[in-house]
């Protein structure tokens, strides 16, 4: 179990915002809408955990969809939204099949994550490549059975929402990782800083 | 001339000096991690250029731009953000920010900065 120190966390945490800054413009311009942002809160922890987490967002289901992506930093970035905010977008973009709600929400999450990572990566001073995402939409009750889920061992938890306030649409985004990169990513945290000391 | 660099992460504000001091050599340059304290820094020491962060507990960047304004007339706001959307810029442009930059700010970006203001 992995654990950020204190400066660890800082720069992870500023990391994350530039990123998560970069990303939301691209969104919030394709939605023609304003998101505010906050503070990104980051965390480690176990995917059971995340699990948990989920209980306190309180929906009947949800739209969750990922993209890998690989290279020295590998993993998974997740976007998380709940049904009211999904039905929320749809009205915002003026859709009304069910088909391009999912098409809209897989845009906006290939949008979003890809370029979260991106900018990530360049400021770590490596490079991801990508697949294509997958969006499924899950019932509370079907949370524990998440594939994706088995799959990684630690989460990065940014725990901020996306937040288009007027439209009413927020979501989750979270990193999926394995040991090896939570370790490069913490021997990279270090060098970053220790460059500036 | 003296500097102020507010931000509430550590990395941000060393990457910051770093690119200032390059410029500007051992210039004063004080430090606040919030709005509060770059107020409070503005109100006893008068600086003359503010680089100013917009998310920060306590005070937000939105809200102490004014306050540090009304504290010095004279000063000169470089907002520096990683809230690259449009309405963010025309709105720290409105309350009186001489630019909106994007996070970080690299050597290069910062002679830029003060090639303009
Ligand atoms: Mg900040």
């Amino acid at each position: 179990m992995y654990t950020l120190t204190e400066d660890e966390r800082d720069v992870l945490q500023e990391l994350m915002n530039v990123a998560y800054g970069n990303a939301t413009a691209v969104v919030a311009d394709m939605l023609d809408a304003f998101a505010s942002l906050s503070i990104p809160k980051i965390s480690i922890i176990q995917t059971e955990q995340l699990l948990e987490t989920f209980d306190t967002l309180k929906s009947t289901s949800y739209f969750f969809s990922t993209q890998a992506f690989s290279g020295e930093f590998n993993g998974e970035s997740a976007f998380f939204i709940n049904k009211e905010s999904a039905e929320n977008l749809a009205k915002h973009l003026e859709l009304e099949s069910p088909e391009d709600i999912d098409d809209a929400i897989l845009e906006l999450t290939n949008v979003l994550t890809s370029s979260l990572t991106t900018k990530l990566a360049e400021e770590m001073d490596t490079a991801v490549s990508f697949s294509l995402p997958s969006i499924s939409q899950i019932p509370l009750a079907e949370m524990h059975d998440v594939v994706t889920f088995k799959h990684y061992s630690q989460v990065i938890v940014i725990d901020t929402d996306l937040n288009f306030k007027d439209q009413q649409i927020n979501g989750k985004i979270f990193i999926l990782t394995k040991d090896e990169s939570i370790q490069w990513l913490k021997t990279k945290l270090n060098t970053i800083l220790e460059l500036l000391i | 001339m003296k500097y102020l660099v507010v931000d509430d992460s550590k990395l941000a504000r060393l990457s910051l000096i770093k690119s200032l001091k390059s410029h500007v050599g051992e210039s004063e340059i004080f430090q606040a991690t919030n709005g509060l304290e770059a107020v409070a820094t503005m109100d006893k020491e008068k600086v003359d250029i503010v680089f100013l962060d917009l998310t920060m507990p306590e005070m937000d960047g939105y809200e102490a731009l004014p306050k540090l304004l009304a504290s010095n007339p004279k000063a000169k706001v470089i907002v520096v953000s990683a809230d690259v959307q449009k309405q963010a810029q025309k709105k720290v442009i409105a309350l009186g920010a001489q630019i909106h930059v994007q996070k970080p700010i690299n050597i290069e970006k910062m002679h830029d900065i003060l090639e303009i203001i």
